[in-house]
């Protein structure tokens, strides 16, 4: 029996050995991976990777040919369009680990909202638009010159802008809504929705109370609001926080109103004719979404013949059909009016001087300022 | 002699087992109905109209269709390896007694009674300060790695429980080689244990969120994608997708356990044979 | 030459020992490592003692003649998987606890500074208490549920299932093939306020019921408390519901047999022998069950308000919205312990059992 013993634990160790190679091949089989992984660029021609919000760009169908496929055609650029970014905070989370350490992250421009495009360049972590390689910079609207997230004007260029105001269903409210304190009525108990973007939300409120949010400077400014939305969450008024997703319980009956965004009601058209949008006779905020080039990317110069590409009145007209937003290109309203002449008279796509009177953009904060502020909400917010 | 039970508890407990059922279904009844809808807008919730539009184009969401083949390739190459550090463990568990063994049981069972937030968070700070891996594909099946192979552990030595090791001595009297004993004897009868816990961690690894979020980077997995794109809208056709995984997930099921009955009957047989050998 | 045989035996005998130290020696070693815990100079000693530590257990099994190998054989087995648990799950839990006692200069740095910083953890007492009230709350619910729901149902397919309880039990596992966030939308809109559910109540007149059990809330089923425990209950059920299934299984159905032989009635049997062997199931079921429903954040995020948060939606809100590592880290340390913690009062109260 001992002798047979010896035979079995010959081949024993055998077969250790054989398991621990494949335990460390198990081990360094990620390290292949990431060696093997990686994109492949077509070597000798220009490629852009343009990570953006959903929704944001006129697609290609039902005979129409999108910007991407337009752009391709025209430049000879490949270029890869993802709608990855989701949320500002999300994807900065994601960001962060890289550009905090010195790497470069895969998209050459994201298109973050301003107020997140603005921490960003503060931290350096943006490139400078070449500007030589887009001559139809000079097309950006005026209001968009010199912005207070980008003061020099050299690290951003705005994709899309938009308003924030009340989003409400007629069929629930039963009545027209035109104030913010309308959200605050106990009639419309636990069927209020708010968004996760403290600006828009905590702005709002604050227009309701006669703060201008542009030109807060401290968490003490905007108390009064944060109190109000504590109080309203406390008791039970709102029904849920939400991102984009308001739409969704807009139409179902969900809520009765929310605070939402321009062109996501305009995006929901004719099939809806009860979701309505207003900008609230206290005000509305205004924001945009720009597009910057993260630090270290290689594509610099196709990213900026895309940018200059969506800057011309006629490129830019034809996104604005689709995606409804505001426009930030000069001339777009007379490019639309050949389109879809209905579309051009939109006061919500191109609104006119008495309601531009009444919005607000929300006031650049400090880093301190900006993590209070962001703290403060969070705990309202629930999270 | 048979017992009486009373009727009335015996029919209240199948009609409660029965919307025990009926309960676990609905949202699946739910999701499969429809991906049939025809929705307008960007939101799935509102019965519109009967379509085969989304079966016949199931790929049209090219985003959600590379998500799905990412979350299929993390799967399969996650799978491979845990399921073989796995099976090592089980193997050492249930073949030998050694110094250690208790707190080698307790060890493998930490992580699953971690909550997936802290093992998720926590390997992400693991990964935030070292400048070797990059998040992306390899810190997920890192990541998905490490939770499998305590499942597969688990799951492995329960199956192999009863397994007889004598049968590795038995064949060797025989004049078997130990490889060869090993190739024909012991790894043929542990296999289906082992293939058991590999479909669970292969289920488990496509389906994980929670620990996937932290770990991802810029990859999107299909929980990841429906998660980020669930608040902007919702095609139909992840409900096409999801009742594609769900049809196929038990195709796979019933011809695992119809060969599965096939193979331990046969098994049986022989084990039975090599039992009366071994007597003699 | 006798000493070397002796000194060689005395190894060999204890080579057992000599492999669960390594292992554990290795471990310690790659802990170390992952966490960065030394640095410089001590990284370069750390691999030295690590590449010793490994060749010197082959060394022995090579040399250390049979019955060195047969007693190492299951540490050689063990070693990959362990040493992977080690890498990435003891490493990591380390790196949170000692994150969870750093700062950071600013949100957005990278580097941390080691300095005991306990207000992390009392700032996750202080603020977000009631979340991790409510997470151990709606957990708690949803395990009871998931019993009531699952040992019927793991009753009925155990005993009264006969040939076709593996089909039985397929049907079972079969929905949670479908993604988890998937199931979870779903929920959101079979609940909603137009929804089939809410109408069926509003019809049947259960509504008043149902609004004085704080199930519904002004006329509301989605977006409440209800909501979140409904879900966490659904999506957790075949983690009860499978291990009270298995220990149903193993029950000699002749010990039944054998108490109506005794002139036993059927409830009386199932109190005194059924319920008794099936404690090990839900045992097992409760802790697969409480321990992910307490750190979930999917439901509280679709079914839930503001006011429902849990636990997980806390952390996940200081990971990625306010990039605080620091706290957030204490906060799944406060969650894991509190939870170990439950577990080993859960375990002294109701006996041990194997969990597989």
């Amino acid at each position: 029996m001992t002798t047979q013993n010896h035979k079995n634990t010959m081949t024993r160790r055998q077969f250790l050995a054989r398991t621990g190679a494949l335990g460390a091949l198990g081990l360094s089989l990620p390290a292949l991976l990431a060696a093997c992984g990686g994109s492949d660029t077509a070597s000798g021609e220009e490629s852009l990777y343009f990570d953006n919000w959903p929704l944001y760009i006129d697609p290609t169908e039902d005979g129409l040919t999108g910007t991407v496929d337009r752009f391709m055609a025209e430049t000879g650029v490949t270029m890869r369009y993802e709608e990855g970014y989701n949320d500002n905070n999300e994807y900065f989370a994601k960001i962060q680990p890289l550009l905090g350490a010195g790497k470069t992250i895969e998209p050459d421009i994201i298109a973050p909202t301003f107020w997140m495009a603005g921490r960003m360049i503060n931290l350096g972590w943006t490139d400078k638009l070449p500007k030589d390689l887009i001559p139809n910079f000079s097309n950006i609207e005026d209001v968009y010159v010199n912005p207070t997230w980008d003061p020099t004007g050299e690290y951003s260029m705005p994709w899309q802008a938009g308003t924030a105001g009340i989003a409400y269903n007629i069929d629930v409210t039963g009545r027209e809504i035109n104030s913010v304190s309308d959200l605050f009525d106990p009639e419309f108990k636990g069927k209020i929705g708010m968004l996760t973007e403290m600006r828009d939300t905590i702005g709002l409120i604050c227009l309701g109370l006669g703060i201008d949010p542009s030109t807060i400077t401290s968490l003490e400014d905007a108390a009064p609001a944060f109190e109000k939305l504590a109080q309203a969450k406390a008791d039970g008024q709102i029904r849920a926080f939400t991102g984009n997703d308001y739409t969704d319980d807009l139409v179902s009956g969900n809520f009765a109103a929310c605070i939402g965004w321009s062109g996501d009601v305009l995006q929901l058209g004719k099939d809806s004719p009860n979701v309505r949008f207003v900008i609230p006779e206290e005000g509305g905020t205004s924001w945009c979404d720009t597009m910057i080039l993260p630090k270290g990317v290689a594509n610099g110069s196709a990213a900026a013949k895309f940018m200059n590409f969506c800057y011309d009145p006629v490129q830019a007209a034809l996104i604005t059909q689709y995606v409804q937003y505001l426009s930030p290109v000069k001339g777009v309203r007379d490019e639309l009016a050949k389109l879809d002449p209905e579309l051009a008279e939109n006061p919500l796509l191109f609104p006119d001087d008495a309601t531009n009177a009444r919005l607000r953009s929300f006031a650049t904060l400090s880093e301190d300022v900006e993590a209070r502020f962001d703290e403060e909400f969070s705990a309202i917010t629930g999270a | 002699m048979m017992r009486k039970r009373t009727k009335f508890g015996r029919i209240a407990i199948n009609v409660f087992a029965g919307f025990g059922l009926v309960y676990l279904f609905a949202p699946i009844l739910f999701i499969v109905a429809f991906s049939f809808n025809n929705p307008k807008g960007n939101f799935n919730i509102a019965w519109q109209s009967f379509t085969f539009d989304n079966w016949l184009h199931p790929f049209a969401e090219k985003s959600l269709t590379s998500a799905l083949w990412k979350s299929l390739e993390i799967a399969a190459i996650s799978t491979l390896i845990s399921t073989v550090l796995g099976s090592l463990i089980a193997v050492a568990l249930s073949r030998y007694s050694f110094k250690g063994s208790a707190g080698i049981n307790l060890f493998l069972v930490l992580p699953l009674t971690t909550p997936e937030i802290v093992l998720g968070s926590s390997l992400a700070t693991l990964f935030l300060g070292q400048n070797f891996i990059d998040f992306g594909m390899t810190t997920i099946i890192i990541a998905h790695i490490m939770f499998q192979v305590s499942f597969v552990a688990l799951t492995v030595r329960a199956r192999i429980r009863g397994f007889d090791w004598t049968l590795e001595q038995a064949a060797q009297d025989l004049g078997a080689s130990p490889f060869r004993t090993f190739m024909k004897v012991t790894f043929p009868l542990i296999l289906p244990g082992i293939l058991a816990a590999a479909l669970l961690a292969f289920a488990l690894s496509i389906d994980d969120f929670i620990i996937t979020f932290f770990n991802s980077g810029s990859v999107q997995t299909f929980p990841l994608q429906i998660y980020g794109a669930s608040r902007v809208r919702i095609p139909p056709q992840i409900n096409v997708l999801a009742s594609m995984i769900l049809f196929l997930s038990v195709a796979i099921l019933m011809t695992g356990t119809i060969s599965g009955m096939r193979k331990s009957a046969e098994k049986q047989k022989s084990a039975r044979k090599f039992k009366v050998l071994q007597r003699k | 030459m006798t000493e070397m045989v002796v000194r060689h035996n005395r190894i060999a005998r204890n080579a057992d020992r000599v492999g669960l130290g390594a292992m554990i020696i290795a471990s310690v070693c790659l802990v170390a490592l992952g966490t960065r815990w030394v640095s410089g100079p001590m990284v370069s000693v750390i691999v030295l003692v690590l590449i010793l530590d490994l060749v010197g257990v082959l060394v022995l099994a090579v040399r250390g003649g049979p019955e060195a190998r047969r007693l190492l054989a299951p540490y050689g087995l063990l070693k990959p998987g362990m040493l992977w648990l080690a890498l990435f799950f003891l490493a990591p839990v380390w790196s949170l606890i000692r994150i969870s006692l750093s700062t950071k200069e600013s949100r957005f740095s990278v580097n941390y500074d080691f300095n005991w910083a306990f207000q992390n953890y009392s700032k996750a007492f202080s603020d977000f208490g009631a979340q991790f009230q409510r997470a151990f709350l709606y957990a708690a619910i949803a395990t009871v549920l998931t019993i009531a729901i699952g040992y019927p149902l793991a009753y009925v397919i155990a005993f009264r299932g006969g040939k076709y309880k593996n089909i039985l039990l397929g049907l079972v596992v079969i929905p949670f093939f479908t993604s988890y966030l998937i199931r979870t939308i779903a929920w959101s809109t079979i609940l909603a306020d137009r929804g089939v559910v809410v109408k069926a109540m509003d019809a049947v007149g259960l509504q008043t019921v149902l609004e004085w059990l704080h199930i519904m809330d002004n006329g509301k089923l989605l977006n409440t408390p209800a909501a979140v425990v409904g879900g966490l209950t659904y999506n957790f059920l075949p983690f009860m519901l499978l291990p009270i299934y298995v220990s149903l299984e193993k029950i000699d159905v002749n010990l039944i047999n054998a108490a109506g032989d005794l002139y036993s009635s059927a409830s009386r049997a199932f109190r005194k022998i059924v319920v008794p062997l099936s404690i090990p199931g839900v045992f097992a079921g409760t802790l697969l069950t409480f321990i992910p429903a307490a750190g979930d954040f999917v439901n509280a995020q679709f079914l839930g308000n503001p006011n429902t948060t849990m636990i997980g939606n806390s952390i996940q809100d200081q990971f990625l919205k306010q990039n605080n590592y620091p706290v957030a880290s204490a906060m799944s340390a406060v969650l894991m312990v509190s939870i170990a913690t439950l577990v080993l009062l859960y375990t002294r109260i109701f006996g041990t059992e194997d969990l597989a």
